[in-house]
């Protein structure tokens, strides 16, 4: 299975039943790019989540992979 | 010069007390031991009780170990063994987490745990020292209680497990820190007065210097306690004013950052802990809304269901509320709101042999004008809703306690209490709500609702601990806890001081959630009219013989009304609850299809004669409307009987010319973007344009954080260029259409509208074919009519609503954004202009410009709100004379009940068409056909039945048999005959 289908079919809905959204990016080797909104921009533990992904990924498709994410915060939330 | 402020870097004496309160909350647990034998095994909701597990087996859980996935389940299960020395003793289960759990011992739901709440007692519900630990906890990153900085610390989706214990209570020491938790708040809040404020902080350091903090004794704990007592409680110095009624509840959002299916979990750990607080303490009451979440509780949890059903008989657990859910009160129909009171009462008598006479909806979003006689007519007197008077950002609502009179002039008594629903007792929050009370002087007593709330949770031991030591504190209001049933008959009954709010509870915040999700809005609307068809369908053809599908309309209704929830129809709700709703509202409609099923002849399902053009599907059809290819006809005047319709006979009835077309009605000059240059109307020689018309306008759509909910009154200030991808063309026409397109571009998003002219109509509609993928946009068609007009009329579903387009005060400037139904009218004297939709509730109106809310695009709490393709029409309908003389209601009524498609149709009974026939069902006992009728244009009169029936109040009860019919304006009338 492509990485972008799982995060898009089996991570992003369980994201969103947290009020959060991740948006696969790409990817190059082993490092795979995603970015987080809603909730999870700005959830203080989100490499809790980022490394549990990581862990779902290798278990569900056998690949290891390093998760790079950066945070989309909505206007209102964004302070710098 | 530089300014040094000078502070005080000693410690302050509250300092030190709040310190020391700390401290002694360590030893509120005088003995513990760590259950080691934790298992979990981590699983994802998917439907009603039913999980997708992502392993076979449980694994070990140890304190410190990583627990819970994102949208995630756990199932937790320990052994433990009660040590031998604490036989006698009251043991607890204690352990801290953000998620929210359920806890079974022994098989015995014991309680339940989650952010406002560490600890359940086990000792009443265990009879032996072993003891198998069952839990089911659901994580999500929205605790209930978002004040509580410790809750927001810990939100994600992955939790640290900190381990679970049984533990022994110090009582002695949990009932000094209960002491300081009232007086801290108190001393600390700023409500009160500073020289009480002194007193309490100067006296707790004086009870607490009593206390060796470095081995806390029982005797020094309770010589801090006496010392409160003697010092603090006895002090009479300081008097408060006022009287407060504390009526405990909580706040349950079927839907919001969780799916309905979480929501049966929520309510369980929520009804099991007021439960277990019942148990141990006798005089508290807790009043539960929404009949659903009753039904939720008796279909998974049977044992606990039963418990519920003995607290109530006790009088301790209160049903109240009459509706079904907490819908939204401005978008649902009439009807809608009808058979929220019609589902949610039967409910009540049916299972516990009660007449719930409150409406309780703290959190809905405004609340019709239509409200107060559909209310009465479902046995409610009492109305209860928060939103108004905590909420609004313009004006202060300026009553709590009062009488509201509805659209038609029934009225009932209306609660809107001064502060939130959602406290927890706090001595200041009391003080807030007496100080905030409007009606001190008429209403009697305010009401203040305890209690943790949204993702429900409700009371807590503490919040009960704090009230009962209340009546200790003379510088509060006089409290007194009571059922929210009491509050209200006590207050209210036979009280000639209250005030009168006549007009609708409008809410100047979340204007919105008009628009927000406008595919939800365009099928509830559908669904509304579908619900109609196939119910008068059905009892025609039981006329027939046929059976009436009674179960299966009933349980369609219902799944149809929890989708009204007011945070599920609004829009303001996460993607999966987006997804949930669309899909059972999918479902709803192909089976209420499968049950009108089809035929061969076309039936007008209206109690009038169409006027206006009908589409009518056929794949050879000229028109392609909605995705669906036919043709435009004329209709007989048959009325709730088959017609028969007919095309026009040729194409030559319109000339189009250098844009502009003129046809029997008009002469339409269009600019290249669709908007209309001029529209003359031939019959009135007059100009309906005076500006834009419609014309589309894109607006920055920046409201914050409630994002999905609000709409700012500033909105115009930053528009969108909107450009021309394809200038207006004609495209086609037949004997009865022209139409007319064009295509627009917004940012990403492309626009495209298909504009039709009637040869036999006054009517041009405008159907949008959009790919919408912007951010925080606003789109509105805009209409500036050549009306000299102060006033734009607004379709409530039963009876207009008038409203001021001027800005000349506050109320009217909040009004910038308003909730209409099918349609709106802005007129003078002789003519005017209406707006007929099939789905959109969002207008403003400012002098004689309205705008018609079309689509947004918020971020939170769903990031991916109203992207993607978009389908909908709108009417416009210049007309001679007012809207009433052009019968602009029956108008909208045909633009959204197509004819039905049936072999046959024929009612029983021949109906008044002075009256708009709202639905026709088969009664709930099955013994007689309603007819629900609606006076809709503000009139007064008496018709001749053609048959003696029976007129019958909201709940299918009889009143009176008559054979004339007597109405008032806006009366919605029940009558029946026997089957």
């Amino acid at each position: 299975m492509e990485l972008s289908e799982y995060i898009q079919n089996t991570i992003r809905p369980k994201i969103q039943g947290d009020g959060g959204e991740i948006c696969y990016l790409g990817e190059d080797d082993k490092t795979v790019t995603v970015v987080f909104r809603g909730e999870c921009s700005k959830c203080r533990i989100l490499d809790r989540c980022v490394h549990w992904i990581e862990s779902e990924i290798l278990r569900e498709t056998g690949k290891t992979v390093t998760l790079r994410y950066t945070r989309r915060k909505p206007y209102f939330w964004d302070k710098g | 010069m530089a300014h040094i402020k000078v502070q005080r870097r000693s410690m302050r004496p509250e300092e030190f007390v709040e310190l020391r309160y700390g401290w002694l909350k360590r030893h509120i647990l005088e003995d513990t031991r760590e259950i080691t034998t934790f298992e979990i095994r981590d699983a994802r909701q998917i439907a009603e009780e039913t999980y997708e597990f992502y392993t076979d087996s449980y694994r070990a859980l140890k304190k410190g170990d990583l627990y819970f996935t994102p949208d995630g389940t756990a199932f937790i299960r320990a052994s433990a063994r009660i040590p031998q020395e604490w036989s006698g003793r009251e043991v607890w289960f204690s352990l801290k987490t953000a998620a929210e759990m359920v806890i079974k011992v022994n098989g015995v739901y014991v309680g339940g745990i989650d952010p406002n709440r560490d600890r359940v007692l086990l000792s009443p519900y265990i009879d032996s020292r072993d003891l198998h630990f069952e839990i089911v906890g659901y994580n999500r990153s929205k605790p209930d209680d978002e004040r509580n900085p410790d809750s927001l610390s810990v939100r994600g989706c992955r939790q640290i497990f900190e381990g679970g214990y049984l533990a022994l209570v110090n009582d002695a020491i949990l009932s000094l820190v209960y002491d300081l938790d009232l007086l801290l708040d108190a001393a600390l809040s700023g409500v009160f007065d500073e020289d009480f404020s002194a007193m309490v902080i100067r006296e707790l350091d004086s009870a607490l210097n009593l206390i060796d903090f470095d081995a806390i004794s029982t005797e020094d704990v309770a010589k801090a306690s006496a010392y409160i007592e003697s010092n603090i409680y006895r002090n009479k110095n300081y008097n408060g004013s006022g009287s407060v009624a504390l009526i405990g509840h909580s706040h349950l959002d079927l839907a919001y950052y969780w799916r309905k299916i979480h929501t049966v979990q929520k309510n369980l750990r929520t009804v099991l802990i007021q439960l277990r607080l019942m148990d141990r303490y006798p005089d508290f009451h807790y009043a539960h809304t929404q009949p659903y979440t009753y039904e939720t509780l008796e279909k998974f949890y049977p044992e606990v269901f039963a418990e519920l059903c003995e607290k109530i008989k006790a009088g301790q657990f209160e049903p109240a509320g009459v509706m079904y859910v907490e819908p939204d009160c401005n978008i649902p129909s009439a009807e809608s709101l009808v058979r929220q009171c019609l589902y949610g009462q039967m409910y009540y008598r049916e299972k516990f042999g009660l007449t719930v006479d409150n409406c309780w909806l703290p959190d809905v979003f405004g609340n019709s004008w239509i409200l107060p006689q559909i209310l009465k007519g479902c046995g409610v007197s009492y109305f209860v809703s928060n939103k108004m008077s905590t909420w609004n950002d313009t004006n202060r609502f300026p009553h709590n306690n009062f009488i509201w009179r509805g659209i038609d002039g029934t009225e009932v008594y209306a609660c809107v209490p001064p502060t939130h629903f959602i406290s927890w007792n706090a001595p200041s929050q009391i003080k807030e709500n007496w100080d905030a009370y409007q009606d001190k002087d008429t209403g009697g007593s305010t009401m203040q609702m305890f209690g943790y709330g949204d993702g429900g949770s409700g009371c807590t031991e503490e919040m009960i601990e704090l009230m009962h030591r209340f009546e200790k504190l003379s510088i509060l209001p006089k409290t007194e806890h009571m059922t929210g049933k009491e509050f209200l008959h006590r207050n209210f009954d036979n009280n000639q001081n209250l005030s009168v709010w006549d007009g609708e509870l409008y809410l100047e915040m979340h204007r919105g959630t008009f628009t927000t999700k406008s595919l939800l809005k365009r099928m509830n609307r559908k669904l509304e009219f579908k619900f109609r068809d196939a119910e008068m369908l059905s009892i025609a053809r039981l006329a027939a013989g046929e059976e009436y599908p009674a179960d299966a309309l009933r349980t369609l209704y219902k799944k149809f009304l929890v989708n009204q929830f007011h945070d599920i129809l609004p829009g303001s709700h996460i993607a999966p609850v987006w997804r949930d709703t669309m899909d059972e509202l999918h479902q709803v409609e192909l089976q209420l299809n499968h049950l009108i099923g089809t035929g061969e002849r076309w039936i007008n399902t209206l109690n009038f004669s169409r006027r206006e053009p009908v589409f009518i599907e056929d794949a050879k059809g000229v028109f392609c409307r909605h995705g669906k290819r036919g043709s435009f006809f004329r209709c007989s005047d048959d009325v709730l009987a088959p017609v028969t319709i007919q095309a026009g006979d040729n194409a030559d009835w319109f000339v189009f010319e250098h844009n502009t077309v003129t046809t029997p009605q008009y002469v339409l000059r269009f600019g290249e973007d669709g908007g209309f240059l001029s529209l003359w109307d031939r019959a009135l020689s007059r100009e309906w344009v005076n500006g834009d018309f419609n014309t589309l306008h894109i607006y920055r759509d920046c409201p914050g954080n409630y994002d999905a909910w609000d709409i700012l009154s500033d909105y115009e200030a930053v528009e969108s260029t909107v450009h021309v991808v394809k200038p207006l063309s004609y495209v086609k026409a037949d004997g009865s259409c022209a139409e007319f397109s064009v295509t627009l571009g917004v940012g990403k998003s492309t626009w495209a509208r298909q504009i039709r002219l009637f040869r036999y109509s006054c009517g041009i509609e405008v159907e949008n074919l959009v790919d919408w993928q912007e951010d925080h946009k606003l789109a509105k068609a805009v209409f500036d009519v050549n009306v000299l007009s102060r006033e734009l009329i607004c379709d409530t579903s039963a009876g207009f609503i008038r409203r001021e387009t001027h800005r000349n005060t506050t109320w009217q400037q909040a009004r910038f954004e308003v909730c209409h139904h099918k349609w709106c009218d802005m007129a003078e004297s002789g003519g005017g202009v209406a707006l007929i939709n099939e789905g959109k509730y969002g207008v403003g109106a400012k002098n004689s410009r309205v705008s018609l809310s079309l689509l947004r695009s918020t971020e939170r709490p769903d990031p991916e709100a109203d992207k993607g393709t978009h389908d909908f029409c709108y009417l416009i309908m210049p007309h001679s004379g007012s809207f009433l003389e052009a019968q602009i209601n029956r108008r909208a009524l045909e633009y959204n009940v197509p004819l039905l498609a049936a072999d046959s149709f024929r009612l029983p009974v021949k109906l008044p068409d002075a009256l708009i026939l709202q639905a026709v069902k088969l009664s709930e006992d099955g013994k007689k056909i309603i007819f629900r009728l609606s006076e809709q244009d503000g009139k007064r009169g008496s018709v001749p039945l053609e048959q003696r029936m029976i007129r019958m109040n909201l709940l299918e009860e009889p009143l009176e048999e008559i054979d004339v019919l007597s109405y008032h304006p806006f009366e919605i009338i029940t009558l029946a005959v026997n089957r």
